[in-house]
């Protein structure tokens, strides 16, 4: 696929604290790519970089290979989905959508047709003549994403477009979403700080934290092999440990040394580990390669999440089974489930 | 529970006392510009004839132009800069934002009669000759305060986002400025220009101290005539007196309506 972004050493800070400290970035044509990070760790800043109305300290941003940096948000081929969908209140559905389009000064019919179509994307056919103000939450998310995509951008950024919906009206517009841009065939950049959110839905995350990106991967190389103990932390629910790499293939940690399929670590380096919850099974007390006993279990929906005790730590165990409270077991677990990482700032 | 009430009766006779002492001179001075009589105490009839006097009184018809195009002018420049203005201080740092504001109350806050001196003595230090121009300028530089005042709310409330929506979609600053934001702070801009609109109207002071060559609004001509005694006076002030009351309900009464309506679209 072909690059159609590439952000350079990007460094931004507002007063004296630093916002973005460096941030290098290529972004492809018909990616679903999705900026993920806890509030506060300059994702909209990125945006906002990308989308012109901010600008950069240091660093370049290229669109298609040419420098935009000094190009106004008006001229570039890029539209926004703002985190609060900014509808501009005085008009109703028909010519918040159409704005783009008049301002471009397109023909009467032309605009007429695309408004009808981008209705039916976003599934909003007879609502051309509400207020927006009437609309209800998801509704006018709608109305933005229309508003938005009817300029046939080549990118689409959407900052926490979700956010301010319910569970349920958000779990269904993320399937909408990764169907309308299957659909129109361009690059989303996706903003959110919901790590699901950003597995279920991208073809690739960025994950960003203080202003530093800590991986870019597909979710599940995300998801499976994490850099850092930030990123196991934040992408889900781990078992994270400290540790000792002694040499490729061999790992200790709570005074047991395990097999395992990582190399090319220095020998005797200390490395953060993680073992994913759901890849632990639980398993009579001699077939376990570690031994402990169980302290709580809740039903979660489809799992059980328990915790069983060992004299090092608790350990967090996904497990469809049934358990039984304060019993001895042992806990199993395969080579390639332990992951190994830098620790962070050692790399 | 006597008490209370007799308490309820003081407040209604006072209330009754002070209304009557400040709208019965206006309401006799109206009565009586239709009087037969040149008397402004006894009624001996209803006629129009100091109001036909009005209107053939030259230097009247004149002082009512004077005033009329005085206010409309100083009211469309005053509304314009006062409405970027307020955009620009919205758009500022804060520090910036709070000197502006200071400045801006200033007029407002000062006695009329100090702004008054202080344009009469830039206008003769300067050595403009003073007249209409000048007067005209000084109605600007003293509504436009109210303008931004009024204003400034609207913007304060606008999501900054909603600028940044109309450049995202393809609007240059000028066309995010007009078809946007203009749009949604249009209540604002326009109970600016009718309390600008009002204020120069009405203004006496300041006009008094920075007009000359004979350029007269309507509230000069009448202190400079105050002592002859003549019904046209009343007939002139009659008609002040109800523009005024005019433009001052719908200023009282628009913030209301719009009200209603965004109530009404909401149901
Ligand atoms: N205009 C601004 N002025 C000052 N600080 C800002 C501004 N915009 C963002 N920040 C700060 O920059 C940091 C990153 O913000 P932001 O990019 O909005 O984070 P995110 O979108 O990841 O939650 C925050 O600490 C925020 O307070
Ligand atoms: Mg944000």
């Amino acid at each position: 696929m072909r690059k159609l972004i590439e952000f350079k050493n990007i460094v931004k800070s507002f007063d004296d604290s630093l916002v973005l400290k460096g941030i290098n970035l290529s972004i492809h044509e018909n990616e679903f790519v999705t900026l993920l990070g806890p509030s506060g760790c300059g994702k909209t800043t990125l945006l906002r970089i990308l989308g012109g109305f901010i600008s950069q300290n240091e660093g370049h941003v290229y669109f298609d290979d040419i420098e935009i940096s000094n190009v106004p948000p008006y001229k570039r081929e890029i539209n926004t989905v703002f985190q609060r969908y900014a509808l501009f209140p005085h008009m109703n559905v028909h010519d918040n959508i159409a704005f783009g389009l008049h301002i471009k000064k397109q023909d009467k019919q032309m605009i007429e047709q695309k408004v009808k179509k981008m209705l039916k994307l976003v599934n909003l056919q007879g609502y051309e003549d509400r207020p927006v103000t009437l609309l209800s939450g998801g509704q006018q998310q709608r109305v933005a994403i229309a508003r938005a995509l009817v300029n046939e951008p080549m990118v689409l950024l959407l900052d926490e477009p979700l956010g301010a919906l319910d569970l349920k009206l958000r779990k269904e517009m993320q399937v909408e979403l990764k169907k309308i841009q299957q659909e129109v065939g361009i690059t989303f950049i996706y903003v959110t700080h919901d790590q699901e959110e950003a597995l279920t839905m991208s073809d690739t995350i960025v994950v960003m934290n203080n202003g530093e990106i800590q991986q870019i991967g597909s979710p599940t190389d995300i998801y499976n092999e994490p850099e850092n103990r930030f990123v196991a932390d934040f992408i889900g629910e781990s078992n994270i440990l400290e540790g000792v790499m002694l040499e490729d293939y061999k790992v200790k940690f709570d005074d047991q040394t395990f097999e395992c399929v990582d190399y090319g670590f220095e020998d005797n380096l200390e490395v953060d580990i993680v073992l994913r919850p759901e890849d632990i099974d639980i398993v009579p007390l001699d077939m376990g390669r570690i031994k402990g006993v169980i302290k709580s279990a809740i039903f979660k929906g489809v799992h059980f999440e328990v915790v069983v005790e060992t004299p090092y730590r608790e350990w967090i165990i996904h497990t469809t089974d049934k358990v039984e409270l304060d019993k001895e077991v042992g806990l199993h677990f395969f080579p390639e489930d332990i992951h190994i990482m830098y620790k962070m700032g050692t790399y | 529970m006597v008490g209370a009430k007799s308490h309820k009766v003081l407040i209604f006779v006072l209330m009754a006392l002070i209304l009557t002492f400040f709208y019965l001179p206006i309401l006799s001075l109206m009565v009586f510009s239709f009087n037969d009589s040149r008397s402004l105490t006894s009624w001996s009839g209803f006629s129009l004839q100091w109001y036909e006097a009005l209107f053939k009184n030259r230097e009247m018809m004149m002082a009512i132009t004077t005033t009329l195009s005085i206010a409309l002018m100083s009211t469309f420049v005053a509304t314009i800069l006062g409405t970027l203005a307020a955009i620009g201080v919205s758009k500022s740092k804060r520090l910036v934002k709070e000197i502006v504001l200071s400045v801006n109350n200033f007029p407002i806050l000062n006695p009329e009669i100090v702004t008054a001196i202080g344009l009469m003595l830039l206008y003769s230090s300067l050595n403009i000759q003073k007249g209409y121009m000048t007067m005209l300028l000084a109605h600007i530089i003293f509504s436009t305060p109210y303008v931004i005042l009024s204003v400034l709310p609207k913007l304060r409330r606008l999501d900054p986002d909603i600028a940044e929506a109309a450049l995202d979609l393809g609007a240059t600053p000028l066309e995010a400025l007009w078809k946007v934001i203009v749009p949604m702070i249009l209540p604002g801009i326009i109970s600016g220009a009718l309390i600008a609109f009002t204020m120069s109207f009405d203004d006496f002071v300041i006009s008094y101290f920075v007009s000359g060559n004979g350029v007269k609004n309507i509230s000069i001509l009448v202190y400079t005539m105050s002592k002859r005694i003549n019904p046209t006076i009343n007939a002139l002030s009659t008609i002040l007196v109800v523009i005024i009351t005019v433009v001052l309900l719908i200023v009282n009464l628009y913030p209301m309506l719009n009200k209603k309506k965004e109530l009404k679209e909401a149901e």
